[in-house]
């Protein structure tokens, strides 16, 4: 575009305008910068497949007393994860699947490492857990927690 | 700036000040997509923290590092959408794309001292949430290519030329600007 577009002296504007206005809050830049120290170092990632959230249909908007559980799915080669997710006022009633099922012990992060819970899978690899909402967790499956059980396997993040 | 593959690559490995570079590079990017769904503050901060996370956990996937801007793009548009449906929110139409109606809350606030930013923001809130969005993300200090403003809006590339002009066209003749000239 030639520099004497009208165009782009708005277009400076509201640059200007939208960093004074509007800047990326520090906060979240640190936050940010932060998410680094989550990577994956000795485990193998159980990609977000399916979430309900994101269906569109009927779903939509019905939520809370009597509304139906969001259920989101991962998997990671060989196992698969099911999750339903059930809202309880300020928490989270989680109820999961390990496919296959084995019995372990599944570690539910969070991104504050004192919030972080534990739930035992029983031999079929159910478990269920309580978790106080508004927050991101992940799920952290130790090794022997599936048929490629040489490494752990840790989910994506989900808000919940 | 170091290439984006060596960046995702030293990032990969741990190297936080790779990460900075490019948390630094596209901060804007993912805040001002967030903006385009009218999430409030917190809920922008947690879409923009899911984001990056999102590519914490992905840095050993993303094949095209070219792109990466449009694939933070993208998934911060997809993690605002899950979250508007997550809370029992219906988006504002069924295209996932805005409507064209003004809002109420321009950006005002003790931050606009000056005449001509309170003047510009009562002329954003009357262009409609649509136009809004897309010069929020046209007027970022480092503009965003088109593939990455279609990707943060998930709109066709080819609309966004023709719908740049036409917002900022809108812009300028409206009653608050029109008359004035620009500085």
């Amino acid at each position: 575009m030639p520099e004497s577009d009208p165009d782009e002296s708005l277009v400076a504007e509201l640059q200007a305008l939208f960093a004074r206005s509007d800047p990326v809050p520090p906060v979240v830049d640190e936050a940010a910068r932060a998410a680094l120290g989550w990577r994956r170092l000795d485990a193998d990632l159980a990609e977000l497949l399916g979430d309900s959230a994101l269906e569109r249909g009927e779903l939509v908007g019905a939520r809370g007393a009597g509304g139906p559980a969001r259920s989101v799915s991962f998997r990671a080669g060989g196992l698969s994860i099911d999750l339903e997710i059930h809202v309880d006022g300020a928490e989270c009633m989680l109820l999961g699947q390990l496919s296959p099922g084995a019995a372990v012990e599944i570690e539910i992060q969070t991104l504050d490492d004192d919030l972080a819970v534990t739930a035992a899978t029983d031999r079929l690899g159910r478990f269920r857990a309580r978790i106080t909402g508004g927050r991101s967790i992940r799920l952290r499956v130790p090794a022997g927690g599936g048929p490629a059980s040489a490494r752990a396997v840790e989910t994506s993040w989900i808000g919940i | 700036m170091a290439s984006a593959r060596s960046l995702i690559g030293r990032a990969s490995d741990g190297d936080q000040a790779a990460w900075n570079a490019i948390v630094d590079r596209f901060s804007g990017l993912v805040w001002a997509t967030t903006r385009s769904y009218r999430l409030a503050d917190a809920e922008a901060a947690d879409v923009t923290q899911t984001t990056w996370l999102r590519l914490v956990e992905n840095l050993d996937r993303i094949h095209d590092p070219d792109r990466l801007g449009a694939w933070l793009a993208t998934t911060a548009r997809r993690e605002c959408l899950r979250l508007i449906r997550r809370s029992g929110r219906e988006l504002a139409s069924d295209d996932e794309w805005v409507l064209d109606t003004p809002t109420d809350d321009p950006l005002d606030g003790p931050l606009l001292a000056r005449e001509r930013d309170a003047a510009l923001g009562r002329a954003l809130a009357r262009i409609g949430e649509r136009c809004q969005a897309l010069l929020r993300l046209v007027a970022l200090a480092d503009p965003p290519t088109y593939e990455e403003i279609g990707a943060a809006l998930g709109m066709p590339i080819g609309a966004i030329g023709p719908t740049r002009a036409r917002c900022l066209d809108k812009l300028r003749r409206s009653p608050e600007l029109a008359g004035h000239s620009s500085a």
